[in-house]
């Protein structure tokens, strides 16, 4: 039996649920920074089975644009998180609440 | 087969998955989530994608998951993760709604099976590199040079949140040979609109002005 579609994209919504969970429930920045990378991942399956099911090559090309953003996302918010560690000297989210009105 | 090895991979991913939010210590999340790119790229290869998912292995589980180890190493911060105490009566609602979430999705992978996608077993050239490349740069070259100004951003961007806020004044001036301070940085009393320049010829006269000893640490070894 050969794997269907529905198959993959059933596995890429657990996935990204699964990052959307980690990032709700986490308080660790830098665990709720790899949910996130999670969740783009899951996004990327979807991309890679539909670019193979319709024959279409279209799919992986934006996979390649969702890995360019996440390495930018991954800089950028790894420096903030270093900041954020300087300034405060904890990486839990609740600490960080300076902004909050 | 293909079944057996989608299970396979499928089901690696997901526990791997599940441990990176199980784990309380973030370098387990981290190796976990290494797990969960592996498996995917292992579905990648199945889904006749071999250069999408080489990248993957490339990119992700080797730049930017060292990058996260790196700075999780970086940080070194082994506190426990508070036990949250607000928010335990929405536990039962959100049960209730991924349970209705969950029946959603089932209802939908069972009832509507008219559209049915064939895969194709002629082997056709979708997923390599020449028809990937050849697209990247004549139909989607916009988006492709959008990604390269993005890239630079966040060069920038890192660069400036990572490094210390600035060290010396904006009217210090710093000449090869001989150091020149300005008053300011010396004495904390001087105005910083104060342009005299004190002038030092090495490194330890600089120091022992700005009342830095910095000899200190090699001489205590």
């Amino acid at each position: 039996m050969e794997p269907q579609l529905s198959w993959y994209l059933a596995l890429s919504a657990i996935l990204f649920t699964i990052g959307v969970t980690g990032v709700i429930i986490k308080r660790n920045i830098i665990a709720m920074f790899m949910c996130i990378e999670l969740m783009l991942n899951a996004v990327n399956l979807t991309f890679v089975a539909f670019a193979s099911f319709f024959q279409d090559v279209t799919g992986q090309l934006f996979v390649f644009i969702v890995m360019t953003v996440a390495a930018a996302e991954a800089a950028v918010g790894l420096g903030i998180i270093i900041a954020i560690f300087r300034n405060r000297e904890t990486l839990d989210v609740d600490d960080a609440s300076i902004l909050k009105l | 087969m293909l079944a057996l090895l989608f299970i396979l991979f499928a089901g690696l991913g997901i526990g791997c998955a599940l441990a990176v939010v199980a784990q309380r210590n973030p370098l387990y999340s981290a190796i976990s989530l290494v797990g969960v790119f592996i498996s995917l790229a292992c579905l990648y290869v199945m889904l006749a994608a071999p250069f999408i998912a080489a990248v993957q292995v490339i990119v992700y589980a080797g730049a930017i998951m060292v990058l996260v180890v790196f700075v999780i190493m970086l940080l070194n911060v082994e506190q426990e993760e508070r036990e949250r105490t607000r928010l335990k009566f929405l536990v039962p609602a959100a049960v209730l709604l991924a349970a209705v979430l969950i029946a959603e999705v089932a209802f939908i992978l069972v009832s509507v099976q008219e559209f049915r996608v064939t895969p194709t077993s002629t082997p056709s050239d979708i997923g390599t590199t020449y028809s990937i490349g050849s697209q990247l740069f004549t139909r989607y070259l916009l988006p492709f040079e959008i990604t390269s100004i993005l890239l630079l951003m966040a060069i920038v961007g890192a660069m400036t949140l990572a490094r210390r806020g600035g060290l010396l004044p904006a009217n210090a001036r710093v000449v090869p040979g001989a150091q020149q301070l300005t008053l300011s940085m010396v004495d904390p009393a001087v105005q910083p609109d104060n342009l005299t320049l004190v002038e030092t010829d090495t490194t330890d006269e600089a120091a022992r002005l700005l009342g830095i000893d910095h000899r200190d640490k090699d001489d205590a070894e």
